[in-house]
């Protein structure tokens, strides 16, 4: 017996050590830009700081959901990417470290938080995505109204995101509520005729691609970076909008208030903010419209947005409201069948 | 040594005084065991649900009801209850219906060696594979243009969503425990039995009706009631494929939580299903599993080979049994197939660019589930042998309880595990999220108990009088255990290691809560890359996952078949089964 009571105190001396490790590590980073996105823009930040970067990737629900819960011990210094509805969200939290990069005062004011709080590296439209065989099949044109997508033809055949974890959803909310002048019960009941439409509403903003360009789902709402990114992998899809209006949300990088690592993480803002970043998205061919206004547009994006429509989502206003809305959507439009 | 002799009394007497006499207050080590035992299950069992249960029905200090009766009165909640115990007693009984299948094929099919090994290699591949990998196949065989649903029987307009694959799913994952269950209950009918039936004029559908089936019941419902337990913990299949009109309580609670930062609402969601996971547990263990016990004692004669089965149904069995077979077969070959091609479905080009992915960009989530696999497992096969050890041969105050408590977090869905450590560590005391030791003390507690179980068992039938030998002749209790009962329960010890290692590779219900940015888990990334565009690495991690599964899975079931000891088998069975 003396022999298994060593044997506990060695375990437990060595879990001691185990919890305790795990210290010196470089930048942490919660990413709501999907890792193939994310990855090359910190491999290039490495390149040019020589900081490494660790980061986890979350939908913006749920990294917003970490950073709050982790607010007394914060376990990251950067909350990177996401759309900015989340970090309107974050500010009444008090989870952010205001910083003002160097791009700061060059930036549109939409693309910045006034004190901050939050900085944009990107926009974000929304596109309707269809898939083209299907489109054919149903002897249907590319929906070019939101009203189109009500189209019975595509009674189940609908995929995109779920509120509940998903800022594409979020942003997708309230582009019907701008579109319909945030007039809230113009704006449910059409989500509710929207939802008769809808397959299945999945936990990431992107969850829908892969079925729509399988043909598994006849389309859906969808950034336009995970559209392209369909379309470059080799799906045959349609990236079309719709003439009233679509939304797009400013994707945003902020410092964690009570970061570990404030220096290297003021760093990565400073780079991400930059053209330094921005410039390499075309090269990475991540579709995303870059917000310094020193960077241009990828051709291929902008060939998909000429003459588009684009509504900015208000940060302030989907702030204020995004859990209001977000229960009101899971409460009523989820189970309206 | 006769009980008759007097010298037979006498030893008994001593060895009586020994092992049950001597109490606590006179065994140091027993005492600092049990303390230690019980401090650990106190930290890692009750104060997690304890907190958990505070969270959801303690307001400001006060008690209160109210966010039960929010989520009672909630139309969406209550049918997602009600669906989730409607899933689970659909795939308690088609799992149980299919592992009967397998288990009367195999002990009665008259099959070959080697077939009998294909069937048993296929229909385990569900066991040992993350969760949810065969739900992906599922989408793409059962779309509305799945390989099987759309280009083989030419639907157009199915749904991969829903009731009906959510249940498929579970089923073909969870039927091998049915399997695993039934198959030695069925092997243990003595076919003298059938025989002795026919013989007396029976025909072979009444015996099969009159006799073997009697027999069979407890084993079915010990099975149903696993796989109903199984069901009702699985978060990852609906979470996939039971889409927005089949909503299921686990993960409606996950959702609460992670996405809406919802923790009142988590808790008391997985609260609610708290009821019925106990009152499956408490039912299988206090009546069912009593009686399985009952029908495998009768003693078994020289067997005769069994004609229990006429050649025609033999066939009919097999051929059904293959069916399912080359179905799990399909599923993962799909999977293997998407972890080889550049995009599944559009550029069927092959590359090993996904593996080269997962094993330079994935290889921290690799790194970290083969570090805390690796420490969990001979912690988890220790704990496990010592407190199936202490309540089977040792006699101490709180016993019982001690026996419940350690069986508790392995009773619980995991949602309700990984909900209440996130809640009890997330703030001192004893703030343990982020850290590694959380997730391997999920793992310990949680999947532990099957090699508890596994030990009780054994030693129940080893006789007590080889360890009493040992205490009459001097040795303490701590060098009778590492000599005498260590060295017998060894196969438990495995057992146990083999558990915690599968599970610590697999499953992902109670960690998802518990990962963080110093530690992740394969599983995590899995489902995260399938929830995003990223298929082709989700693919490559799953085919990665069962590999190194198979091959530890084979490393123990070679060791445990070295050891030969008395029912070595049976604890390779409860290795796959718990």
């Amino acid at each position: 017996m003396k022999k298994i009571v060593g044997a506990l105190a060695v375990v437990a001396g060595l879990l001691g050590l185990l919890t305790g490790a795990q210290a010196a590590e470089p930048l942490n980073v919660y990413s709501i830009w999907p890792e193939n996105y994310a990855r090359p823009m910190f491999e290039e930040f490495e390149k040019a700081s020589g900081i490494k970067v660790n980061f986890l990737r979350f939908s913006s629900g749920e990294a917003l959901a970490r950073v709050i819960a982790e607010k007394g011990n914060p376990r990251v210094d950067v909350l990177f990417g996401g759309p900015v509805e989340t970090f309107a969200a974050g500010i009444k939290e008090g989870i952010f470290e205001p910083y003002k990069s160097p791009s700061f005062d060059k930036l549109p004011a939409r693309f910045k938080h006034a004190d901050g709080q939050w900085t944009a590296i990107a926009d974000d439209p929304l596109v309707f995505m269809t898939n083209t065989a299907f489109l054919k099949a149903h002897n249907l044109q590319p929906p070019a109204s939101w009203d189109d997508l009500l189209n019975p033809a595509y009674k189940n055949m609908l995929q995109m995101a779920d509120a509940r974890t998903s800022g594409t959803a979020v942003t997708r909310i309230f582009s019907v509520l701008e579109v319909n002048k945030r007039d809230e019960d113009k704006a449910f009941a059409y989500l509710k005729k929207l939802r008769q439409n809808v397959q299945v509403y999945t936990k990431s903003g992107g969850g829908g691609t892969l079925p729509v360009g399988l043909g598994q789902a006849g389309g859906g709402i969808f950034f336009i970076v995970d559209a392209l990114e369909t379309r470059e992998k080799g799906y045959d899809i349609t990236i079309s909008l719709p003439k009233e209006g679509i939304g797009a949300a400013a994707e945003a990088i902020a410092l964690i208030k009570g970061a570990k690592h404030p220096v290297e993480a003021k760093k990565l803002i400073d780079f991400a903010t930059s053209a330094a970043m921005q410039s390499k998205l075309s090269q990475h061919k991540i579709g995303f419209v870059p917000a310094n206004p020193d960077v241009k547009t990828d051709p291929a994006v902008a060939a998909v947005l000429k003459g588009a429509n684009i509504i900015p989502i208000d940060d302030a206003y989907a702030g204020a409201n995004r859990k209001r809305i977000v229960d009101k959507w899971v409460k009523e439009v989820l189970p309206a069948q | 040594m006769g009980e008759g002799s007097p010298a037979g009394a006498v030893s008994l007497v001593k060895s009586r005084f020994l092992t049950t006499g001597r109490g606590i207050a006179g065994d140091p080590a027993l005492l600092v065991t049990v303390a230690v035992l019980w401090a650990l299950l106190a930290l890692f069992v009750l104060f997690p649900l304890v907190e958990l249960i505070q969270r959801a029905f303690v307001d400001e200090g006060h008690v209160t009801l109210a966010p039960l009766a929010a989520v009672l009165s909630d139309e969406n909640h209550r049918s997602s209850f009600f669906n989730s115990l409607f899933l689970a007693a659909s795939v308690g009984v088609l799992g149980t219906a299919l592992g009967f299948l397998f288990a009367l094929t195999s002990v009665r099919g008259g099959l070959g060696r080697h077939w009998l090994t294909c069937l048993d290699a296929a229909a385990l591949l569900p066991l040992v594979s993350p969760p949810f990998t065969t739900s992906i196949s599922i989408i793409f065989s059962f779309g509305p243009k799945g390989f099987i649903s759309h280009d083989l029987l030419g639907f157009t307009n199915v749904s991969p969503y829903g009731y009906w694959s959510t249940a498929l799913a579970e089923t073909l994952t969870y039927f091998p425990i049915a399997y695993l269950t039934l198959r030695p209950i069925l092997a243990a009918i003595d076919p003298n039995l059938e025989e002795m039936a026919s013989s007396l004029g029976g025909s072979r559908w009444r015996i099969f009706r009159t006799v073997t089936l009697p027999l069979a019941v407890p084993g079915f419902a010990n099975a149903f009631l696993l796989l109903f337990a199984a069901s009702l913990a699985d978060f990852a299949t609906p979470l996939i494929l039971a889409g927005n009109s089949f909503p299921v309580l686990p993960t409606q609670a996950y959702l609460q939580i992670t996405g809406m930062f919802d923790f009142k609402g988590g808790a008391v969601l997985s609260l609610v299903l708290l009821v019925p996971a106990a009152a499956v547990f408490l039912l299988q263990r206090y009546w069912v599993g009593r009686r399985v016990y009952v029908t495998v004692t009768g003693k078994v004669g020289q067997r005769s080979r069994s004609r229990a089965l006429a050649p025609w149904v033999a066939w009919l069995l097999t051929a059904g049994c293959f069916l399912v077979a080359a179905l799990i077969v399909y599923f993962y070959a799909l999977l293997l197939w998407a972890s080889l091609v550049r995009a599944f479905g559009a550029n069927n080009s092959f590359t090993l660019n996904h593996y080269r992915v997962i094993f330079t960009e994935g290889l921290p989530a690799i790194r970290d589930t083969l570090i805390i696999a690796a420490i969990g497992m001979p912690l988890g096969g220790l704990y496990g042998v010592l407190v199936g050890y202490l309540i089977a041969r040792r006699r101490f105050p709180g016993q019982r309880a001690m026996e419940l408590v350690a069986m508790i977090n392995y009773a619980l869905p995991g949602t309700i595990v990984g909900i209440g450590y996130l809640i009890a560590f997330n703030d001192p005391p004893v703030a343990l999220t982020g850290g590694v030791l959380i997730i391997i003390a999920c793992y310990i507690f949680r999947y532990s108990p099957t090699g508890i179980r596994a030990t009780v068992a054994l030693l129940q039938q080893i006789d007590r009088s080889i360890e009493e030998a040992s205490s009459s002749l001097g040795a303490g209790s701590g060098e009778t255990f590492r000599r005498v009962t260590l060295p017998l329960i060894a196969p438990a010890f495995f057992a146990g290691l083999g558990v915690v290692f599968i599970r610590s590779m697999t499953a992902i219900s109670a960690t998802i809560f518990l990962v963080s940015i110093s530690w992740t888990l394969i599983t995590v990334r899995i489902l995260e890359n399938m929830t995003e565009l990223a298929l082709g690495p989700a693919a490559a991690f799953s085919v990665f996952v069962i590999v190194v599964v198979f091959v530890v899975v084979a490393i123990l079931s070679a060791v445990l078949a070295r050891l030969r000891a008395p029912a070595a088998g049976a604890a390779a069975r409860s290795f796959l089964g718990g």
